[in-house]
């Protein structure tokens, strides 16, 4: 009990909390970030057959087939902003990437014929795009989307290298402080469990989403 | 009022049209057959731009159409129904055939349905209004793609092997939609290979094949007397 309460007294919650807090802000930023931008160099790469189209390749590329750390280590020291900030940077940058090939993985499992069915109605490209072709990309990667917002919040732990006080930075704190091993293992257990909690929530939405999903390519009857 | 003027179109080496001239006049009903491959299907394309020809030009109502008009140009004429139907899976029956009138005609959503339900009385698929397409037949899913073409008022409808997808006992549901079509004053333009059809509905029936225009004429003259060795040929293995 007396252990316990060595590990979790009243401050070194409000500590962790305020790291988890940092956590999932950065999560959260980047998503929304990489989200909005990978739908664009998605869209990009996918249909522009000029130099945009190959300067979105290269983007993509080279931010998928590299390591997420050189990239926060990189945007440390390279570029003078606060600390937070250059997480949330770094983050976006490598995760747009990720979020490009989800989307245009969604854009390729659209069938031809709808850009012709839209062309055939006068719809031009860009009205095709957001009646049509959007629409069905997203709901046909709920779960791929998801999938990397899971990766995006554990992702986020590496941000402690650059000493960006999130959970995973704010527990090696505190455990830098304990005087005993047990206490550091059953912290370990602790900042597991809670990354767990928060990734299994956002699973358990990924599989509802996912049969969700299926139905809809199943029989879905709407009431009139 | 479709003008087809020295129309080529090639993918690569690839000729599939060779200098295709033709004239489909307000309110014909004109019937493309001819072996696959033939072009027939690429032709009726070209009248939509959905391919761009490679060389010659298509008019329009006596308007030339460009890659840069293409899109006014066919919102306000001409409608095309595909083989393999292309609903829009994410949207209902209702939203399939109102999107474009809302959108691209600026009709308000109350009007636009209404006279979504009156084409879904046409084809008979009033009480599938607010189902998905997936959940249809592909006679069905077809019959929605008519009433999505009809609800644009267009005066011209191009139909690319509409029956061909089908399944033989939902052929005739959408031919009889089709034939119910022909008494009104549109323009349509129908690859097939529904002999029976073409006979009953044509005007004026084109024989296409290594993409030119080998024979045409009425009905009649064209299953009757085909003066061309390979109409004659394609017709003897058809019409059996």
């Amino acid at each position: 009990m007396e252990l316990l309460s060595s590990i979790f007294s009243r401050d070194n919650v409000l500590f962790l909390l305020a790291g988890m807090r940092t956590t999932i802000v950065i999560a959260a930023s980047t998503i929304l970030i990489a989200l909005f931008f990978g739908t664009i160099l998605g869209l990009v790469r996918n249909y522009d057959h000029g130099i945009l189209g190959k300067l979105s390749a290269v983007y993509i590329e080279t931010f998928r087939n590299t390591p997420l750390i050189l990239w926060i280590l990189a945007i440390r020291f390279l570029v003078p902003i606060p600390a937070f900030y250059s997480g949330i940077l770094s983050m976006s940058v490598f995760t747009t990437a990720i979020m490009a090939e989800v989307v245009r993985g969604g854009l390729n499992s659209i069938n031809k014929g709808q850009f012709e069915a839209a062309y055939s109605q006068g719809f031009g490209f860009f009205q095709t795009l957001r009646f049509i072709i959007i629409p069905q990309c997203f709901k046909n990667i709920v779960p791929s989307l998801l999938s990397q917002m899971i990766t995006t919040v554990k992702d986020t732990s590496f941000l402690w290298a650059v000493a960006i006080e999130e959970f995973t930075g704010k527990g090696m704190i505190l455990m830098g402080r304990f005087a005993s091993s047990t206490q550091v293992f059953i912290l370990f257990a602790f900042m597991a469990g809670m990354y767990f909690i928060i990734n299994f929530t956002l699973s358990s939405i990924v599989r509802r989403q996912n049969t969700k999903g299926q139905n809809l390519k199943k029989p879905v009857l709407v009431e009139a | 009022m479709i003008k087809l003027e020295h129309v080529c179109k090639s993918f690569g080496d690839l000729e599939v049209l060779k200098d295709i001239s033709l004239t489909v006049e307000e309110g014909e009903k004109l019937v493309v057959i001819g072996p696959s491959g033939s072009g027939k299907s690429t032709m009726v394309r070209c009248m939509n731009f959905l391919e761009e020809p490679t060389a010659g030009q298509v008019f329009i109502d006596g308007t030339e159409l460009t890659a840069k008009n293409k899109n006014d140009i066919v919102r306000k004429n001409i409608a095309m129904v595909f083989q393999q139907f292309n609903l829009y899976p994410h949207m209902t029956v209702l939203q399939n055939i109102t999107l474009a009138p809302i959108k691209l005609q600026h009709m308000s959503k109350q009007d636009a349905e209404k006279i979504a339900y009156e084409y879904l009385d046409v084809v008979g698929l009033r009480d599938k209004a607010h189902v998905y397409p997936t959940t249809l037949s592909g006679g069905q899913q077809q019959r929605v793609a008519i009433a999505r073409a009809l609800a644009t008022k267009q005066k011209i409808i191009l139909f690319d092997e509409p029956t061909s997808a089908l399944d033989p006992e939902t052929v005739q549901e959408v031919l009889d939609v089709m034939i119910q079509l022909s008494r009104i004053n549109i323009t349509m333009v129908v690859v097939t290979h529904e002999m029976g059809f073409a006979r009953q509905v044509a005007d004026r029936i084109l024989f296409m094949d290594h993409g030119a225009i080998l024979e045409e004429g009425k009905p009649e003259h064209f299953f009757e007397n085909p003066t061309n060795e390979r109409t004659k040929a394609f017709l003897s293995k058809i019409l059996k």
